[in-house]
């Protein structure tokens, strides 16, 4: 028995690494009565650029959608795997999935995996089920928040702070403190958040995908970041 | 014999997908079978490692007490991966069913998935007995889950407290397999700074009040000294009726308040 | 007893203690395929090389495999782990021919491909390859279709692409000259644009070698070519001082 333990561990000493880092930052922002999510498109490995385009952001309904950053090829079968979930709900209860839900099926469904994580960081957001703008954050096993607003990825440090003080109105004084933010603000803060994200992080760039949810459905827009 | 199998046969409980209509075979993955502790601790931060692949959310104080008027349960709300503040509005109580309480220590998503199971079979235990399970046979349930784990890198440490037939009820429960019962716990990174105040200002026969100004206290202090906790402090106050939320309060507004005091 | 049911796991060498054997390093390599979009349809180039470490040890490997009628899948990195990818399009191929009556398209090739290479790299147990799977699809009015996958079941796709050292050396020739005219480039352009990559590459790569074959896939099918050499001019070596000498 000893020698089989010894005989398994050597073999795991040598042993090939099942994850990489694809870099690319993902935002979402709750407001009253709509959400905005958005995402860069680069794809990378290591000082390589992959691809200028490569979508991070996945429809799950008509007012979900599933934002991902870390291991691109993870983030997709989760993507991909969460969906098939939210179909099966569909199928069974002939009613769609609600985001609170999807929220905390995308935590167990990524628990699952506790002992061989999906090396993902996920935000889910849209609208819940009284049409109010609504963000969910999650650890790569599956730990999940409510928040207002997340920012996850390679450039999250630089901007999460900043969303901090211009959405949280954190270390802002004389502020009245239930002021939302209006569908365009939050939309400007978004791509503000990302042209400045590229000018210092070189895992973020060339396009952003924004996705506005709001009672009217999902509206897509694409913008050019820098290529460099 | 295969490594495979020894691993196999040593789980007890597993993660009740089928439940949620998912695919269960996905958790016992072979690659991750043969040796699931060796590859979970290089590539899972669960202590602080600052070269694993995947950091995970952690670093906490939580406290809680019995005093004459029953329990105060208080937590901060800080979360770290690295040298992130990863949240500073993480609820660290999580609120298992009326008349039961779990604080939130270690990993987050340890924590928040094995005391949603917890709830779920405390459900289960009163559909089939009539009664509400005692907070001993509650704590003991989610000792049991975490131990079937042991050595496959899990981290939580939580306080399990309620209300039942004998009374309040308080347990500490890590996933080392520990369960002990006790009076007074804190647990986490700011736990000794917790503990300082505790000890100085503890007496059973402490009015609710002061109870509730004790629980802030540990906190607070806690939050001013470890790095790894801050935010908000989180109180709860259990009584024979169940728990009640005392409220939410922002470490930072507290500086002003204790600054002020000390004058 | 437990050995046999071990024995009838597919794809691992079981040793006698009962642990699997993994690949931990490719041996018997092919370096880079590069892959671009044309006007009419995907191009595709790679070198005919299988290196053992830093000896040649094939000369006469061909990379570029059709699948089916309009898909060309291109290979690098171990050539056993392709060669087991081979078989298995050749039966999957051959069995939705006899079951559905069916062709699968490229975007499906590439689906299954990368399930296959994500489903390995989920045991721990990654088939070493980049591949690139270029195709025009006749049933989507002739799309055409460019993607990638590796051994870590990473996807892509772009109009440009490279795997290997082409990632670094030829991917930037390609962006500049082809990637921008890829609805406009014609034939003749995107073969001389693969010429002068493969022929870089040939310069700079250690790996490489000058027996190359290029492949298209239009709307009318597959078309790989034998494999042919390009002419190459040394000169420029003389004049190079430092770390190239």
């Amino acid at each position: 028995m000893s020698t089989e333990i010894q005989n398994a561990a050597k073999s795991h000493a040598g042993r090939w690494e099942p994850y990489v880092d694809n870099g690319g930052t993902s935002l979402a922002i709750a407001g009253p009565d709509f959400c905005i999510i958005a995402s860069d498109t680069r794809q990378s490995e290591g000082y390589s650029i992959n691809t200028r385009y490569d979508s991070k952001v996945h429809q799950i309904t008509d007012k979900v959608l599933f934002a991902t950053s870390g291991y691109s090829a993870d983030g997709k079968k989760l993507a991909e795997n969460i969906k098939i979930q939210a179909e099966k709900y569909l199928d069974k209860n002939d009613k769609i999935i609600q985001a609170p839900s999807i929220a905390q099926m995308t935590s167990i469904i990524m628990y699952q995996k506790r002992f061989f994580p999906y090396y993902v960081f996920p935000i889910l957001a849209g609208l819940d089920g009284e049409g109010k703008g609504c963000v969910f954050s999650y650890d790569p096993v599956g730990n999940m928040e409510r928040v207002g607003f997340q920012v996850y990825g390679s450039a999250s440090a630089l901007i999460q702070p900043f969303l901090d003080n211009q959405v949280g109105l954190k270390h802002q004084e004389n502020v009245d403190k239930n002021r939302t933010l209006s569908k365009q603000e939050a939309f400007d803060l978004a791509i503000d958040s990302f042209t400045s994200a590229t000018e210092r992080d070189i895992y973020t760039g060339d396009y952003l995908e924004i996705y506005t949810v709001d009672s009217t459905g999902i509206h897509k827009e694409v913008r050019t970041l820098k290529f460099d | 014999m295969s490594f495979g199998k020894v691993f196999k046969s040593s789980v007890g409980v597993k993660p009740s997908s089928h439940l949620y209509g998912l695919d269960d075979d996905i958790f016992d993955d072979r690659s991750v079978s043969e040796q699931p502790a060796e590859f979970s601790n290089s590539h899972i931060d669960v202590k602080s490692q600052k070269d694993s692949l995947i950091k995970l959310a952690h670093g906490t104080t939580t406290l809680a007490f019995k005093f004459k008027n029953g329990i105060i349960v208080a937590t901060d709300s800080r979360a770290t991966s690295g040298n992130i503040i990863a949240s500073q509005t993480v609820k660290k109580v999580i609120e298992i069913n009326p008349y039961l309480l779990g604080t939130m220590a270690g990993g987050a998503a340890d924590c928040s998935y094995w005391e949603r199971e917890l709830g779920r079979r405390c459900r289960l235990y009163e559909l089939a007995n009539k009664e509400r399970i005692s907070v001993a046979a509650a704590s003991k349930l989610l000792s049991n889950m975490v131990y079937s784990y042991k050595g496959m890198g899990l981290s939580m440490g939580t306080m399990i407290c309620g209300w039942d037939k004998k009374g309040p009820g308080l347990f500490y429960v890590d996933s080392e397999g520990q369960r002990l019962r006790g009076d007074l716990f804190s647990v986490g990174s700011g736990s000794t700074f917790a503990y300082g105040i505790l000890d100085t200002g503890y007496k059973y026969d402490l009015e609710t009040a002061d109870a509730i100004e004790l629980a802030r206290r540990a906190i607070y202090h806690a939050t001013h000294r470890d790095a790894y906790s801050g935010g908000y402090i989180r109180m709860y106050h259990i009584k024979e009726e169940g728990w009640e939320f005392i409220g939410l309060e922002d470490v930072g507004e507290l500086y002003y308040k204790y600054a002020e005091e000390s004058k | 007893m437990s050995s046999s049911l071990l024995l009838s796991k597919k794809n691992s060498d079981v040793t006698e203690n009962g642990t699997y054997k993994h690949t931990t390093s490719p041996i018997v390599t092919g370096t880079s395929v590069l892959a671009l979009k044309y006007k009419d349809g995907v191009m595709m180039a790679s070198d005919c090389l299988a290196s053992y470490g830093s000896l040649a040890r094939f000369r006469n490997v061909r990379r570029l495999q059709p699948i089916g009628t309009h898909t060309i899948l291109g290979a690098s990195g171990e050539i056993s782990d392709f060669q087991f990818i081979q078989n298995q399009f050749e039966g999957l191929m051959l069995k939705e021919h006899v079951e559905d009556g069916q062709k699968l398209e490229t975007s499906s090739i590439y689906r299954y491909l990368s399930n296959v290479m994500y489903g390995r790299r989920s045991k721990v147990d990654p088939l070493w390859n980049k591949y690139i799977v270029a195709g025009v699809e006749p049933s989507k009015n002739n799309n055409i279709f460019l993607g990638f996958v590796d051994l870590y079941g990473t996807t892509y796709q772009s109009s440009v692409m490279a795997t290997g050292f082409g990632a670094h050396i030829a991917l930037p020739i390609m962006r500049k000259y082809a990637e921008p005219r890829a609805d406009s480039l014609t034939e003749e352009e995107a073969s001389k644009i693969l010429d002068d990559c493969m022929r870089v590459l040939y310069y700079r790569d250690a790996r490489s070698f000058n027996k190359i074959q290029k492949a298209k896939v239009t709307a009318q099918g597959v078309e790989i070519s034998e494999p042919y050499s390009l002419s190459t001019n040394w000169d420029f070596a003389e004049s190079i001082i430092g770390y190239g000498s």
